[in-house]
């Protein structure tokens, strides 16, 4: 039987919705948050609208000046040496993506086989990755000298190699796999750390030995991580800035010239921030699909293995 | 004044009712048991009693104010979670004393309000350790000396001892009776496990799909449930229930037919009912009887049935016989004395009439009723 | 007893470690050969391994002329800024949308995720013309503060709040305590491990950063180490010696660091990438 509960007092107790837990809350992320949205604000959001605003435009690097609507993109389709900067971009992502992965797998396998020398052969791996770009392209330069490099030295001949137009890329792509493979080796590690033992214990009761155990357990299980990793792979690649621009400064012959110069060059040296702006975006709406495309992956691989 | 007062309260998650008008008084110093099976909403109920919950309707009144919109920490209460949530990176001293200290108490009375709980609870030698460094029944303490140090008026536990091992878990609950004495404080105690609900509470409110089936102290439960539900909840093994039809009275007890034509009196009041309805016969393993077939000579009608396991278990031994006509297994507690029936072997079931439960098809009991000749039943009614 | 195929991959793998190891040390390990040698030796016309002079001439010069010095403080100084701001406001930041519940949390949280989808290197000329209209060309602050933007670290930090279990946040609110003193009584002292983690990777990330300082400096005396380091070209012309002796000090605080900190580097990596080590 429910006892009988005044109206006014029922209604009272429905208005006061108790947040008792949840008091100063709004205050305390107020507080918390103004530091980062201000930032955000400050530093991403606003220049990514300029940016989108400034490819609509004809501007210096300093002043914007008129609408020109979507005149600057008509440019952009029709321009050589931008999509030559992207065949560029391309040609050295096909150069990187999978030699990196193979070789990060490589190494990821040998590092979680030799479990004594673990930390060794890790901190070999990886080392470079910690390293500037300058320094990489400091000593890359270095052994690339045509006279007096190392890697003449061992191959013989006097090829300078930087400044060779068919080896260019390929060199600077190599430089970059020295550069960083640790880090693919890092997650394709994780990867391999995440595959339950029981599964090898099972499988070497079942009588499987060596490349089998490989082929039937490890591969399958490491499948979606190497996606995901040739992925990321991808995208980073894409974003190539340094590397070339330092060792062959785009040369020779703007073989080496990637997006990235191309918009660099188009608003620091020329001052046409308009159009290095329609590059931007040009570049962004690439790097953004395969993003999300990356993102989908990843909550795939979580799914596996949570 | 330390009572808690629940009037109509309501809670839902996203249109979902997870209580549904809860009323419920509990007076200063008593032990109550929220007990109930896993989504019943006792964890819910408690929850919002702590504050870490907002009601949807109705009012909660703690000491005698309405304490819906007041803070946790300012209700007078003190929680002891089923994790124990020690702050990992504090010592034991310091995690009793966190909430005094947030409430700016001088550090001469912050010191001795911990060295008293240490003492209640023997933990004086863990004050410097950290909670890692303790044991499952240490860190319990810990959590309760958390709580003691407040002064709060109303103790509420969650599920406390859920995290113990069997042998911990007996200790304990005969500690926390002790505390209970010794502090004389309301307390509030949630758990899944009757057992415990019927060792430690003084009053156990039965929850089931966030209402209340029944409250009253472990006899009253036992003794005289309420409803289906909460004769099935309490007691190990299970009451042995049998689905039968109304077919008669006699006296001012009850006639059933049960499957396979056998028909058995039950001592209720069917008035409310009629011939021909569906009921449930509830009867517990220690009320029946096992006789070989035929040997049965007085009015009591046996069922048939076949032992389909015996287990020994030292003090009693349970019998599992297939009922002739019925899927479910019942259950037997005999003593361990009298040699147990071997498996396989047929057997006829007894009970006294006084000692069954008759259910309508909602589940409610029927009240106990005499029958002509029959003894007194022991207990009275509610 | 081990099988004769196992043992036959184990030498395969064995040589593959050496063989890779080496290739990989290889050319730091050269790079030092080169700078402890003399000047003349790094182009004379007859190849050595090793220096038949060793000196440290080379680290002398280095040391002394040009800017190398300004330049390592330069990056220590901005390293460690962006590292502290970073982890000051990512924690608070993340704090507030893992444990805090105010409207349009899941909405600000999209948004700021959104950074990680758009790679800076698009937003370089309106951002070098708000550091111009700011007056922060070629200064710290201008070095500093948009590296401070890091969805990644508050990502990061907000999955490991959301991961501590409820029962702390609740049981501190039961003692008395207000959101901001959970988060720094309750969930600071728990995340140690993950801050120092992140904040190594950061120190790490802004030490090399290139792209950044590329952009905004404009004098040699505020370059960082790795802008810096390309300059040497001009300031030294073809001293190998010296160039390296240059690399391999520009490396050595950040080699220093993984080094030390191994284990921390790479679970901080890892978790950027958003994998668990």
């Amino acid at each position: 039987m429910k006892p009988f509960m005044p109206t006014r007092q029922r209604q009272a107790a429905q208005a006061a919705v108790a947040h008792s837990s949840r008091r100063g809350d709004g205050r305390s992320a107020a507080l918390l948050l103004t530091p980062f949205v201000t930032l955000f604000l400050l530093f991403f959001l606003a220049p990514a609208l300029q940016t989108f605003y400034l490819s609509l435009t004809e501007s210096s690097l300093t002043r914007t000046n008129a609408f020109v609507g979507l005149a600057n993109y008509a440019l952009l389709v029709r321009d050589p040496s931008f999509w030559a900067s992207l065949g560029n971009t391309f040609y050295f992502s096909l150069l990187t993506v999978m030699p990196l992965t193979a070789l990060g797998l490589l190494m990821a396998l040998l590092v979680h086989r030799f479990t004594r020398v673990q930390g060794w052969l890790q901190g070999a791996f990886f080392l470079p990755y910690v390293l500037p770009i300058s320094v990489m392209t400091l000593i890359a330069d270095w052994m690339l000298q045509p006279s007096t490099g190392v890697i003449n030295q061992i191959v013989g001949g006097q090829t300078a190699w930087l400044a060779d137009v068919d080896w260019a890329m390929p060199v600077v792509a190599l430089g970059t796999i020295w550069w960083t493979v640790g880090f693919n080796m890092l997650m394709l590690l994780a990867g391999l750390r995440n595959i339950p033992r029981e599964l090898y214990e099972a499988a070497a009761l079942d009588g499987a030995r060596g490349f089998t155990l490989f082929r039937c357990i490890t591969w399958p299980q490491l499948r979606p991580v190497v996606g995901t990793a040739l992925l990321l792979q991808l995208i980073v690649s894409l974003k190539i800035f340094g590397q070339t621009y330092i060792l062959t400064v785009g040369g020779p012959f703007n073989t080496t010239r990637v997006t990235l110069h191309y918009m660099y060059e188009t608003a620091f040296t020329h001052s046409d921030a308009g159009y290095a702006a329609a590059i931007a975006m040009a570049f962004v709406a690439v790097v953004v699909a395969l993003s999300l495309l990356h993102a989908l992956l990843r909550r795939v691989v979580a799914g596996r293995n949570p | 004044m330390a009572s808690v007062a629940l009037r109509g309260i309501k809670k839902q998650y996203d249109g979902n009712a997870v209580l549904d008008s809860i009323d419920l008084d509990i007076a200063d110093g008593e032990l109550v048991v929220f007990v109930g099976p896993s989504g019943c909403g006792k964890s819910t109920l408690l929850r919002i009693i702590a504050g870490l919950e907002d009601i949807s309707e109705g009012v909660l009144e703690i000491g005698g104010r309405p304490s819906n919109t007041i803070a946790p920490s300012a209700r007078g209460i003190a929680m002891v979670f089923q994790s124990y949530a020690l702050y990992p990176h504090m010592s034991v001293f310091e995690n009793m004393g966190f909430a005094l200290k947030l409430a700016k108490v001088s550090k001469d009375e912050i010191r001795e309000r911990v060295a008293r709980a240490a003492r209640i609870l023997q933990i004086e030698h863990l004050l410097d350790r950290k909670p890692a460094a303790l044991s499952g029944g240490q860190r319990q303490r810990v959590a309760i000396g958390r709580a003691i140090v407040r002064k709060p008026e109303v103790f509420l536990f969650d599920e406390p001892l859920s995290n113990l091992d069997a042998a911990l878990r007996g200790q304990t609950r005969v500690e926390l009776a002790r505390l209970h004495r010794e502090l004389g404080a309301t307390m509030i105690y949630v758990t899944h496990d009757q057992v415990e609900a019927m060792t430690l509470g003084q009053k156990i409110v039965v929850l089931n799909a966030g209402r209340i089936e029944q409250v009253g102290t472990p006899s009253d439960l036992y003794e005289r449930p309420a409803n289906r539900f909460v004769a099935g909840f309490l007691g190990s093994p299970r009451m042995n229930f049998f689905a039968a039809k109304l077919v008669g009275e006699q006296g001012r007890g009850a006639v059933i037919e049960l499957a396979a034509g056998v028909r058995v009196q039950v001592a209720a009041d069917v008035k409310r009912a009629i011939k021909g309805d569906r009921v449930t016969l509830g009867v517990r393993p220690e009320h029946l009887q096992i006789m070989r077939p035929g040997a049965n000579a007085d009015q009591h009608a046996g069922i048939q049935a076949s032992v389909a396991l015996v287990e020994y278990l030292g003090d009693v031994i349970l019998v599992y016989a297939h009922v002739d006509g019925a899927s479910e297994m019942v259950a037997v507690k005999c003593d361990a004395d009298i040699a147990p029936p071997s498996a396989g072997s047929r057997v006829e079931l007894v009970f006294p009439a006084t000692r069954a439960f008759l259910f309508d098809g909602r589940g409610c009991v029927f009240a106990p009723a005499w029958l002509e000749g029959a003894s007194a039943p022991l207990a009275q009614a509610l | 007893m081990k099988q004769p195929s196992q043992l036959a991959w184990t030498v395969v793998g064995v040589v593959c470690s050496v063989l890779l190891a080496g290739l990989w040390l290889f050319p730091l390990l050269w790079a030092l050969s080169t700078s402890l040698r003399p000047e003349h030796e790094t182009v004379s016309a007859v190849f050595h391994w090793l220096p038949r002079v060793w000196t440290l001439d080379a680290f002398r010069t280095t040391l002394g002329a040009g800017n190398l010095t300004r330049w390592l403080f330069n990056s220590a100084l901005v390293a460690s800024l962006v590292t502290m701001i970073t982890m000051a406001v990512s924690l608070g930041a993340a704090y507030a949308f893992s444990q805090l519940r105010f409207r349009g949390r899941a909405l600000l949280f999209g948004a700021a995720m959104l950074a990680f989808l758009l790679p800076f290197e698009a937003l370089l000329v309106p951002l070098f013309r708000t550091m111009n209209v700011l007056g922060l060309i070629n200064s710290y602050a201008g070095l500093v503060l948009p590296q401070v933007v890091s969805p990644v670290v508050i990502y990061v930090f907000k999955q490991f709040f959301d991961a501590i279990p409820g029962d702390f946040r609740e049981a501190a609110v039961m003692d008395g305590a207000g959101p901001l003193r959970v988060l720094w009584s309750v969930y600071l002292p728990i995340s140690g491990n993950i801050v120092w983690a992140m904040a190594i990777v950061t120190f790490i990330g802004a030490w090399n950063n290139f792209l950044w300082p590329f952009i905004i400096v404009t004098s040699n005396e505020m370059m960082t180490i790795p802008l810096g380091l390309t300059q040497t070209y001009d300031a030294f012309g073809v001293r190998y010696a010296q160039l390296m002796a240059a690399a391999l000090l520009g490396a050595l605080p950040v080699g220093l660091a993984y080094a030390l900190f191994q284990r921390r580097v790479t679970q901080g990596f890892l978790a950027a990438s958003g994998l668990k080590g």
